[in-house]
């Protein structure tokens, strides 16, 4: 859901960006090491120790064999990310290690994971000395106060000014009924005139009108295809910072161009690429 | 942007949607499937995937490594020129599935329409229906051409969750649910036939061309 956050845990603790990691979601729980690991955490805050030191996010950890960390609670946003230095290692299904959970297949056994589970590491070749990079606030994307880029989508016409002045300027609330597939939003209902259409492909950041006016904006998991008209594309750049919105949090949406949305999303993958260079650059040093 | 009648519109920061027309057709609708094998031989650099659909295709490009400007002159270009090499569609299969009709939205429908329950099923099953594309999950097929007298709008609001093999009707099309997904269609009745299978190769049963029937079982 949080991609971003993803690829930067991974380059935190020396992975390629695409190494599989751990989406842990709202609540608290622990992983013991059985062996001596690397990792790092990222994305939600959270209430965090590794044998009862703090683990702070977006810093290379040393675990020893027998180390438990602990996450006792979530304390803001929605998704916390653990990558562990060699990745998590699963059977691929259909050329991917992630979980695919409406098909239940994928990851681990296509389902979420749950106590007493046992999860194999990938090997660390790289000998890699192993912690204390810590990587700079600015590199990461500003969460807070939920501003959402968006791009008109393919049926922005369709909407008249009215549906785009209260789109843009009313505060949106994430209902409860959100998850992986799209988060629906609580606010003002957009007059949608299309009704029925012809079904087209979507993507993830799609924000959907449906016949009773309140957007959804499709997720991670979304469907590809579908008919609800499409009034904007939440910028790729921005879908963290929407992804690690909880239910009652509010967002508010602004309009960009395509070349606005398509810098910001180079910014983003610049901002990795550093992020990879100073923690390689900070393992050496300390070698 | 446009080129002839097809126009490009961006669909966020990595895809491309070109649209081909505003009325559904066979035709048009074949057309956008030659395109889009048309473009996939072509091997456009940072091309990802292409995705028909009924008056458009969408095109998933890398646009870390091009703009959207670019690879919409690209594509619209590719568009007009059929390119050699397409391969060929494969034969089309026919199928026949086999259905419960007690499905929770069969009442509902029957009202909608001021048919009896039992004619609802027979128009259902009355026909061959044509596998027009593939999309929303895996393995979902949209068919085509529902009985006029059984056209309904989409549910107002999709529901969180329709069941794996639920049997399903919306506008002039009908489909049958290969997962627990969101779905804003009138479910009509159930099947065990599996729509997708990771295991098997392929693994979705169902290709855009195909015929399926529905049968009534108890």
């Amino acid at each position: 859901m949080d991609s971003f956050t993803l690829r930067a845990a991974n380059a935190v603790s020396g992975n390629h960006f695409d190494a599989a990691g751990l989406e842990w979601a709202l609540g608290g729980g622990s992983i013991r090491f059985e062996a001596d690991a690397v990792f790092s955490l990222g994305g939600a805050k959270a209430h965090a120790t590794l044998g009862g030191e703090v683990a702070a996010p977006c810093t290379t950890i040393y675990a020893k064999a027998g180390d438990e960390l602990t996450i006792e609670q979530i304390t803001s946003g929605r998704f916390l990310y653990v990558a562990i230095r060699g990745g998590i290692e699963v059977p691929p299904a259909l050329g991917s290690k992630s979980t695919y959970l409406p098909g239940r297949f994928g990851g681990y056994q296509g389902r979420t994971l749950k106590t007493g589970d046992s999860l194999l590491v990938g090997v660390d070749s790289s000998h890699l000395p192993t912690d204390g990079f810590h990587c700079a606030a600015e590199l990461l994307p500003r969460y807070e106060p939920g501003i959402v880029h968006i791009t008109r989508g393919t049926q922005a016409d369709l909407f008249d000014e009215s549906a785009w002045r209260t789109l843009t300027e009313s505060e949106y609330r994430i209902a409860a009924a959100s998850d992986r597939t799209g988060y629906r939003l609580e606010g003002p209902a957009l007059a949608n005139p299309a009704g029925t259409l012809p079904s087209e492909a979507s993507c993830p950041g799609s924000i959907q009108i449906p016949g009773d006016g309140l957007p959804i904006v499709l997720m991670a998991d979304a469907p590809t295809v579908g008919g609800y008209p499409k009034i904007g594309v939440v910028a790729e750049a921005d879908l963290p910072i929407i992804a690690q919105r909880s239910p009652g949090d509010s967002i508010r949406f602004e309009l960009i161009t395509i070349e606005q949305s398509q810098r910001a999303l180079r910014r983003r993958a610049a901002d990795l690429q550093t992020i990879s260079q100073l923690a390689l650059r900070s393992s050496s040093r300390a070698s | 942007m446009s080129s002839s009648s097809l126009r490009a519109h961006p669909l966020g920061d990595s895809a491309v949607t070109i649209a081909f027309g505003s009325e559904r057709s066979a035709a048009l609708l074949a057309r956008i499937h030659a395109t889009a094998r048309s473009l996939e031989a072509a091997r456009i650099p940072y091309v990802e995937d292409v995705v028909p659909a009924y008056l458009a295709l969408t095109v998933f490009y890398d646009s870390l490594h091009t703009t959207y400007d670019e690879i919409a002159k690209t594509l619209l270009d590719a568009c007009d020129r059929p390119a050699r090499g397409a391969r060929d569609t494969a034969p089309p299969r026919q199928h026949v599935i086999p259905v419960h009709y007690d499905g929770m939205d069969l009442d509902a429908v029957a009202a909608a329409t001021g048919l009896s329950v039992s004619d609802v099923i027979n128009r259902h099953t009355g026909r061959a229906y044509t596998v027009d594309l593939l999309g929303f999950v895996p393995g979902f097929a949209y068919l085509s051409e529902l009985d006029r007298s059984l056209q309904l709008p989409r549910r107002p609001e999709p529901r969180p969750r329709v069941a794996a093999g639920s049997v399903a009707i919306a506008a002039a099309q009908t489909a049958v649910y290969p997962l627990d997904t969101p779905g804003g269609w009138h479910i009509i009745g159930r099947t065990e036939t599996m729509l997708f299978d990771p295991g098997r190769e392929p693994p979705a049963l169902l290709r855009a061309g195909d015929t399926v029937r529905f049968e009534r079982v108890a």
